[in-house]
């Protein structure tokens, strides 16, 4: 096998309501662009993006699904593998917001128990059209007890910050592993997380 | 027929015309010809009108009699027709997620549209995992070949150049020299691979 070019995989997954924003979140953080014209996923896709955290190589294989109710049978296989969720909702729309507990449901029914979340307001950039206060969005993140940030792709605001943070703590959960470098290439070989071989030997 | 004929027959002329039945005619002819036969005057005039009279009654009661006959016709085509829509009425209730028949949750396909919905979602699901998997290989292949042309990976990248640009000119030469150089070129990449 070819020599690894990181120290640890992360498997992240964006949800939410089709037309969030959830494909040009993504596109900021790997690519750095915003493209203002409407595509809708079809099914799930990803992007790779390798981060540096704590001295250490990351890897960020992040999953992009389709919001449309159709795609909702495929969508829901992804979340098995994800290691981190991101929930995308847009601050001008009602009803995404709305959704945001038809989407924390999901997670519980087809992701890990220990997977992380984070809830996105994104589209903060409009402001004259914002329907959802920035307060609520914190309320329901506490409620859950997760992390909330108000992004907006387009203009750049929290995008970086959002997934450095999301990995960040997925790899406060990891053990640490010796400075071996040939050793955390086994471990972390088909994407299985140290955290993960811990819960299960 | 016991009760009828204890009930007098005058009661047949009370009666609604549309619900008389052929006795009911009987009963009537009864009357008259017994009131006929009071007034009988054996004259030739009286007989010319008891024909008449007779032929009347015998009209009357061929059409009492056509009339009762269609309307049990019409009744046994009513009940009929009851049957049929009661039988397709508890089949289409019953069948309804079945066929024919469209229900809530079914989706009229025009077969002429060229956009038309054809791949059912565990098509598109295979469909979408080759390519992710296509695209995930793709990826570490363009890392690979990025760190092999830097320099990390190998150090060998000039023989490759090198190889390439003069094989194809090269005059032919003795075949063990282009193995030898064709075996370096893999055994560099193997090399690489096992670092």
């Amino acid at each position: 096998m070819a020599k690894k070019t990181y120290d640890l995989l992360f498997k992240l997954l964006l949800i939410g309501d089709s037309g969030v924003g959830k494909t040009c979140v993504l596109f900021r953080f790997s690519d750095d662009a915003f493209n203002t014209t409407f595509i809708s996923t079809i099914g799930i896709d990803f992007k790779i993006k390798t981060v540096e955290l704590q001295g250490k190589k990351i890897k960020l294989q992040i999953w992009d699904t389709a919001g449309q109710e159709r795609f909702h049978t495929i969508t829901t296989s992804y979340y098995r593998g994800a290691m981190g969720i991101m929930l995308v909702y847009d601050i001008t729309n009602a009803k995404s917001f709305e959704n945001i507990s038809k989407w924390l449901r999901n997670i519980d029914e087809h992701a890990n128990e220990d997977v992380e979340r984070m809830l996105l307001g994104n589209k903060c950039d409009m402001e004259d059209k914002r329907i959802v206060p920035k307060a609520k969005g914190e309320q329901i993140a506490r409620e859950h007890g997760i992390r909330f940030f108000e992004t907006s792709a387009k203009a750049n605001i929290s995008i970086e910050k959002a997934f450095l943070t999301l990995a960040e703590d997925i790899l406060r959960k990891t053990p640490v592993k010796e400075p071996n470098s040939e050793n955390v290439d086994i471990s972390t070989g088909g994407g299985v997380t140290g955290w993960k071989t811990k819960c299960c030997s | 027929m016991e009760g009828r004929q204890e009930s007098s027959p005058m009661e047949a002329f009370d009666k609604d015309v549309l619900e008389m039945t052929v006795e009911d005619v009987y009963d009537i002819s009864y009357v008259i010809g017994r009131d006929l036969l009071k007034v009988n005057t054996g004259g030739r005039e009286f007989s010319d009108l008891q024909f008449k009279i007779v032929r009347v009654l015998e009209m009357f009661e061929s059409m009492v009699n056509k009339y009762n006959l269609s309307m049990e016709e019409l009744r046994m085509e009513m009940d009929n027709m009851k049957r049929e829509m009661d039988r397709v009425v508890a089949e289409g209730s019953s069948g309804n997620t079945n066929n024919e028949s469209i229900g809530t949750n079914k989706l009229v396909v025009d077969l002429k549209d060229p956009n038309r919905p054809r791949f059912t979602m565990q098509e598109l699901k295979e469909v979408l995992q080759e390519r992710n998997k296509l695209k995930a290989q793709l990826m570490v292949a363009q890392e690979e070949l990025q760190l092999y042309k830097s320099g990390v990976l190998g150090s060998e990248q000039s023989m490759v150049e090198i190889n390439l640009d003069t094989l194809p000119q090269s005059e032919p030469e003795p075949s063990s020299i282009i193995e030898n150089k064709e075996k370096s070129t893999i055994q560099k990449l193997f090399s690489f691979r096992q670092k």
